[in-house]
């Protein structure tokens, strides 16, 4: 049973270790501690039933995050069809989406350096990270959560790295937009430049 | 001979300054901000990087957004996820795995 030996020390040094990481990324991407769970426990069985298919030494965490997300597309969204899942409001309405960096623009003559981001408590940029729309979440939680390469999030995403490249700089500006009026509310910086970017943001629309 | 050493450091000196300016000069401000996350993120290649990067290092204008955007991109990694999975959580898996013929060798921190 040499075999059957090997391949449960495999997984067990390569993928139980990464199991906060798949909570975690369950949790980003179904907002739920129940859903994400259960995303977990079968993310690690399909793992363990397929463990054969993945290549040792390679990037464990994103097999991983490939089937937490397959997963979760199929047992979230069933009944929808696949396209309508996978190409939402970034690709269809990319002119609602700013892509000008509106808060740099309003901040620029008032904290130039972006101090302001440094006071962001860790649990408010999370739960602005949860809000964002789907498409800009998967990507924003790989690449800047989890510190992937576009061509891996590509991979996990299943998209072209262009389109991961379109969705991190979108999603980046409307969590730079959400940040900034945390950053307001908190007195961090004041109401007249939040004003502004609101305007700015209006007038793009 | 020793002011043929000087005219080649002269030119040495001329020529790289020059070609600074000309890599900044390849991509406008707007393709530097289009471009701003993609260099943050090194995932430009080498050639468009070093354009870019000379234009947003060098460009008066552009030099503020840079360290702007680069405090946000900052700000985000350091961004800890606290949450782990639960220990019963755990323990389902584990039973999960086993009904599956998974077997543990005692070792795994999971």
């Amino acid at each position: 049973m040499a075999d059957s030996d090997a391949h449960d020390e495999t997984f067990e040094a390569e993928a139980l270790p990464q199991m906060d990481a798949v909570y975690r990324f369950a949790l980003r991407l179904s907002k739920s501690e129940d859903r994400a769970q259960d995303l977990t426990q079968e993310t690690f069985l399909r793992a363990y039933q397929n463990w054969e298919k993945y290549t040792q030494g390679t990037k464990v965490k994103s097999w991983l995050f490939t089937i937490c997300r397959n997963l979760f597309l199929r047992k979230e969204e069933r009944g929808k069809r696949h396209d309508e899942i996978v190409t939402g409001v970034a690709d269809k309405d990319p002119r609602q989406i700013s892509r000008e960096a509106t808060v740099f623009m309003a901040v620029r003559d008032r904290d130039p350096e972006g101090h302001f981001w440094r006071e962001m408590v860790d649990a408010r940029v999370l739960e602005a990270i949860d809000d964002l729309p789907d498409e800009f979440r998967e990507a924003v939680v790989l690449s800047d959560l989890e510190g992937l390469p576009y061509q891996e999030v590509a991979e996990i995403v299943d998209v072209p790295v262009g389109t991961v490249k379109s969705r991190l700089f979108r999603g980046r500006r409307i969590l730079q937009e959400a940040l900034y009026e945390y950053a307001v509310q908190e007195g961090i910086i004041g109401e007249q430049t939040a004003a502004r970017i609101r305007n700015r943001g209006e007038a793009s629309k | 001979m020793k002011w043929i050493h000087e005219l080649r450091r002269l030119l040495r000196r001329s020529n790289r300054k020059i070609s600074k300016e000309a890599l900044a000069e390849a991509v406008t401000c707007q393709e530097a901000a289009e471009r701003i996350f993609e260099w943050l993120d090194n995932e430009l290649d080498p050639e468009l990087e070093a354009k870019v990067g000379a234009h947003l290092e060098t460009c008066a204008r552009c030099y503020p957004f840079l360290v702007f955007e680069e405090a946000f991109q900052e700000a985000i990694a350091k961004v800890e996820q606290s949450e782990t999975a639960p220990g019963d959580l755990r323990d389902r898996i584990m039973q999960s795995l086993e009904t599956e013929g998974f077997e543990s060798s005692g070792s795994s921190s999971a």
